[in-house]
């Protein structure tokens, strides 16, 4: 919302400097993002006037020109061919820096001297909407009537300074010059100038010439008003050059005023030719589906039942709160006007503007809410000016279609309810003081407050509200030196962390140890990542973004796959070859599509390498895993993204797939342009959380020695370490402490398809020591049960 | 006699000293200690001695023996010391090669920023809580005072799913969700991540909050700042002073945007804080009573405050992060950093 330091002094005395008074607006919760000064590149430009020209002796397309500066004459050199003896002119001096970047010395054109330079509109920032001539590819002339050697910015009334400034949703009475302008009166403790609201009409009444029909309840209110004889003409200079300083281009008298009213009241106003309503008739409705409107932007819409529309009436004229038709809009031809001035149901507007696509100063201030009593006093304030500026003759009596006036909002609170919000003992004193000031009637009574709430405060309802204003008002540095103590009026409660986060931290800290990297991607993901990924079961199935940014994050990832493939890719792409990373994150899977309750979402770790070998990153896994109490086994993954032959499950005892492992998919290190040997895995956080904790229960350790020996078998390829492991322990009975694998041996002397393999078994029992016969005994019916049942010989 | 046994006293000694190694000394001491050693000898020839004299002279080869085997003994430990020197120093290894368990790699930023903030809630009493990222439009949105087609929905993009649920665009979600579940009093925090239909250098369509709420009889924005002043102080330092700004939030009544002393120049004004001194990183203030309402807690009993900030952010601030799109790009250059 864009205000003005001089139109905001139509209606308050301010006598801050326009910085500080920016400060002030931001410090009571009106961020002023920007504080334009329109002069800052006008200095040292000056009206002057063209006395005499004559022609440059070494150049036929420039002149020298002697320029009267009242006070003082300069001599300037131009190439301009608009310019005449007598034309008063804009003149850059040097030491000027215009708009478009041009600073300005003295210097020498084609060795005649040059003193400045003329300037065009542009130059100056404006166009012909601000005044003649300043569109014009030349020189902008300026009337006659200027006065020599002024300074432009006084001279063409650009000497303004332009607050922009953030409105925060709940304030939507701010959206207007006289808003900011009653919380500067608060801010300073000044009176309020209300603006002049009164005019005179003519004898007829407004009945004859129209009437007004509201048959939807989405218009809270309508009032018309009919101008007869109407000025269409180019508007004062004062309402063009506030318009021009809001951004807003003027156009005709008529058509100024409605948006002068609607930046200075913020009441959207409409203004229609009274000899385009058909039937004179204004009938408020719900457009006909299908109903076609050519609007102002030169566009048009199709209508739906939703939209509401103000027709005459057979058709509709204008997209209620939205934009106005060409047809009935105001012309140079117009001769009679009608007034609008309206209440429209905020979703109504913003719905509508929504689904044409519209947006404009009228659908911003409807959508966020226009107060009831707005539309009668932006009428009275349109009707005031076009009286005072004589621009029409205006009919007596508004029409005004309402279904019932609203009441004023009372709130009753004592000032010891706004103490405890605030933690702050703000003088009773002060909170009245401010109250008042905002504009509310107040009564202080032993220590409560009854306040009524003007019409524009619809955002105030209770004493958190009243805090609000109170604490913004007088200022939050009061919080600046406060010391309380942390909590010394609260019950003391038990800070803990959620298992999950306790989970996700060991998981996290023991991969860090491994030597992985955490990494971070988007949750959100191309919808192609299951054939990528070579993933065919249900994670097929991913949630689509209504309104995604792009494709490339318009799905919910089903699996972290392809989050870390795509880290691993990209840092092979910039050159790091070499890397191990992990990613604690969501993936989300939904129940059914399209979407009709919340998806399952499962926290994972995932991890990948392009360095770490099968079993390097299988011990980075199973590490992991075993910071929590979970009893597991590995089995085969049936994970299609993975190498069938180098992968694994981790499965704990109820087969829940805890974890998965192993190199990649040939296919899927081919789709992601990865080496082949890259290792992806990942950690079901949520399956491992009833395993959380670990539970011990701790047997006594033998007081008698233990016992090893070394065993070296031959057995095939295909027989798994795990399986004779078990036979091993099986066989060793009792007796069994411990074996390890300590070497893998293979060679073509032991011929193909076979390994040897060595273990170290450990044998204890918890009574007594072993006798050398025990232990013989023991270690022929280990390497009988590992032949009989897979075939090992020894070594 | 005594003579004699003073001399080879004497010569044994000067040999033992220039004795250059072990086995040097090892055979001065059978030359004199030996079985058939020279003072061995002299106790043969103690026949000859008369028996006066023999005690005597017994005392004196016994008190010989003891002090050339304590000599003998100096002179063998220097040399066994001397040989662990060279033993030891031969045996040094190159302490720089590389160490043989994997190295260490580093958690990302944004986790070592969440662990130190979400520490210092639990050490206040808050307990952490979780919700869900596709969320009902009625936790993100209408139980936190916003109805549908409210302007205040303009203030965040949203991304949906479908006309009633869609992805979280804020933790606060999660204050509906904890109301209907806690009774009161209560404080909590909700790490986690949130979505929002944006993306250039400072916003990422995926980033990270975290949210608190306090629910109590008697808190007040007092105890808010108290709050959050310990908060920063552990997150920034102990210098840190935190102020409020007037804002608007449709979930908080009275509502403030917290600035925190720049960490970058304690104040003074930089570039990074433009000038000013403070950062903007938090948003708070008193639970709107509608919220507790709507949450099933009696507002005239209770009052509460909420707070809730991007964690991106604070860690960029704290790491000299300066594009918030480095934290997703994963690039293992960055993130070797953190170690």
């Amino acid at each position: 919302m864009k205000v003005t330091y001089k139109w905001l002094k139509d209606f308050v005395d301010i006598d801050d400097t326009p910085e500080k008074l920016a400060d002030r607006l931001t410090e009571a919760g009106f961020e002023v993002e920007e504080l334009i000064y329109q002069n800052s590149h006008l200095h040292d430009v000056k009206v002057g006037r063209i006395e005499k020209i004559t022609k440059h002796p070494s150049a036929d397309k420039l002149q020298i020109c002697d320029v009267n500066l009242g006070e003082s004459r300069a001599q300037i050199i131009t190439a301009a061919t608009n310019v005449f003896e007598g034309a008063v002119v804009p003149v850059s001096l040097p030491g000027a820096d215009l708009v478009n970047g041009i600073k300005i010395q003295k210097s020498k054109l084609r060795g005649v001297d040059s003193e400045g330079m003329f300037c065009s509109g542009e130059e100056l920032g404006i166009d012909d909407s601000y005044i003649d001539g300043a569109s014009v590819d030349g020189i902008l002339i300026l009337p006659e009537s200027f006065t020599l050697g002024e300074d432009i910015d006084k001279a063409l009334g650009l000497d303004d300074v332009i607050y922009d400034i953030n409105i925060t949703p709940n304030r939507p009475d701010c959206m207007s010059v006289v808003g900011i302008a009653r919380e500067v009166c608060a801010i300073y403790g000044k009176p309020f100038k209300v603006p002049n609201l009164s005019y005179k009409t003519s004898a007829e009444k407004v009945e004859d010439y129209l009437s007004v029909e509201r048959k939807s309840e989405a218009c809270l209110r309508y009032m018309a008003a009919v101008v007869k004889d109407v000025k269409i003409e180019k508007s004062p200079d004062f309402i063009r050059r506030r318009l021009f300083a809001v951004g807003i281009k003027a156009i005709n008298t008529i058509v100024d005023l409605t948006n002068y009213v609607l930046i200075e009241m913020g009441q959207p106003m409409h203004a229609f030719d009274k000899s385009k309503i058909g039937g004179g008739k204004i009938v408020v409705r719900q457009a006909n589906k299908g109903e076609r409107l050519e609007v102002l932007n030169h566009n048009s819409y199709e209508l739906s039942s939703d939209d509401l529309v103000i027709a005459d009436s057979d058709k509709a004229m204008v997209i209620a709160g939205v934009i106005g038709g060409m047809d009935s809009a105001i012309s140079a031809s117009t001769k009679d006007a009608v007034i609008e001035a309206a209440v429209f149901d905020l979703k109504s507007v913003r719905l509508t503007s929504r689904r044409v696509g519209v947006r404009t100063d009228s659908s911003a201030r409807f959508e966020k809410g226009v107060c009831f009593v707005s539309a009668e006093q932006g009428m009275n304030r349109f009707l005031s000016l076009i009286y005072e500026l004589k621009l029409g003759t205006i009919v007596s009596g508004v029409i005004d279609e309402y279904t019932s006036k609203p009441k004023q909002r009372e709130i009753s609170c004592s000032c010891k309810q706004i103490w405890d919000i605030l933690g702050l003992e703000i003088p009773q004193m002060d909170i009245l003081k401010i109250l008042t000031g905002l504009g509310l009637e107040c009564k202080l009574e032993n220590g409560v407050i009854r306040a009524y709430v003007p019409f524009m405060r619809e955002d105030l309802e209770n004493e958190y509200d009243l805090a609000e204003e109170v604490i913004r008002i007088y200022g939050y540095s009061a919080y600046d030196k406060l010391q309380t103590r942390l909590f010394e009026n609260s019950v003391v409660t038990e800070g803990k962390l959620d298992d999950r986060t306790k989970l996700e931290r060991k998981i996290k800290n023991s991969l860090v140890a491994s030597g992985y990297y955490e990494v971070l991607n988007y949750s959100l993901c191309p919808p192609d990542i299951c054939e990528k990924l070579n993933i065919t079961d249900n994670r097929r199935f991913m949630i689509k973004i209504a309104n995604p940014i792009s494709e490339e994050i318009s799905h919910l990832r089903s699996t972290m796959a392809h989050s870390l493939l795509t880290s691993i890719a990209y840092n092979i792409s910039v050159g790091n070859k070499e890397l191990s990373i992990f990613e604690a994150g969501r993936t989300y899977q939904p129940k059914q599509l399209p979407l009709t309750e919340l998806p399952t979402e499962t926290n994972f770790i995932g991890l990948a390498s392009t360095e770490k070998d099968f079993y390097e990153f299988k011990g980075a896994v199973l590490n992991a895993v075993e910071q929590t109490g979970v009893k597991y086994s590995l089995l085969r993954s049936k994970q299609t993204y993975l190498h069938p032959g180098r992968s694994a499950d981790v499965v704990d005892e109820n087969e829940n797939v805890v974890a998965t492992f192993g190199q990649i998919h040939p296919l899927v290190a081919k789709n992601y342009d990865l080496p082949k040997q890259t290792m992806y895995g990942e950690i079901n956080l949520d399956l491992l959380l009833p395993y959380l904790e670990k539970h011990f229960m701790v047997k006594p350790v033998s007081k008698f020695p233990i016992v090893e020996r070394d065993l070296a078998i031959v057995v095939k390829e295909e027989i798994a370490n795990s399986d004779l492991i078990a036979a091993i322990k099986s066989a060793c009975g009792k007796l069994f402490y411990e074996v390890k694998l300590f070497d893998i041996y293979r060679s073509q002397s032991l011929g193909e398809g076979v390994k040897s393999l060595a273990y170290n078994i450990k044998l204890s029992d918890e009574n007594k020591t072993l006798t050398d016969q025990e232990v013989t005994d023991v270690m022929a019916r280990v390497i009988k049960a590992l032949k009989f049942r897979y075939g090992a010989s020894l070594r | 006699m005594i003579e004699q046994i003073s001399g080879l006293r004497e010569d044994a000694e000067k040999e033992i000293r220039l004795a250059q190694n072990k086995s040097e000394l090892n055979a001065v001491r059978v030359k004199y200690l030996g079985k058939a050693g020279l003072l061995t000898q002299v106790l043969r020839g103690m026949r000859e001695v008369s028996p006066e004299m023999r005690p005597k002279i017994g005392a004196l080869v016994n008190e010989v023996r003891d002090s050339l085997e304590a000599l003998f003994k100096e002179e063998e430990s220097k040399f066994e010391n001397l040989e662990m020197q060279q033993e030891l120093s031969k045996s040094a290894i190159d302490i720089t090669e590389p160490s043989k368990n994997s190295q260490r790699g580093a958690l990302h930023p944004l986790s070592r920023v969440y662990e130190t903030l979400i520490d210092t809630c639990v050490g206040l009493g808050f307990q952490v809580v979780d919700g869900p990222e596709v969320e009902l439009d009625y936790y993100n949105f209408e139980a936190l005072n916003v109805p549908k087609n409210h302007p205040a929905r303009d203030m965040q993009d949203t991304f949906f799913v479908s006309d009633n649920i869609l992805l979280r665009s804020q933790t606060s979600s999660v204050q509906a969700r904890i109301m209907q579940k806690l009774k009161p009093p209560f404080k909590i925090i909700s790490p986690g991540r949130v979505y929002r239909n944006d993306s250039d250098s400072t916003h990422s369509p995926v980033f990270h909050q975290l949210e608190g709420l306090v629910i109590d009889e008697n808190v007040s924005m007092a105890d808010l700042k108290a709050m959050l002043t310990a908060l920063m102080r552990k997150t920034f330092g102990e210098e840190t002073q935190i102020r409020f700004r007037p804002s608007f939030f449709p979930f908080t009544e009275p509502s403030v945007e917290v600035d925190v002393t720049c960490p970058i120049c304690h104040g003074s004004g930089c570039r990074i804080c433009k000038g000013t001194g403070f950062m903007e990183l938090l948003g708070a203030g008193i639970v709107n009573p509608k919220v507790l309402e709507m949450g099933g807690i009696d507002s005239k009993k209770y009052r509460g405050f909420a707070f809730g900030f991007g964690v991106d952010r604070v860690a960029m601030v704290k790491d000299g992060i300066g594009d918030i799109r480095s934290m997703f790009r994963n690039d293992i250059r960055f993130l070797k950093q953190m170690k």
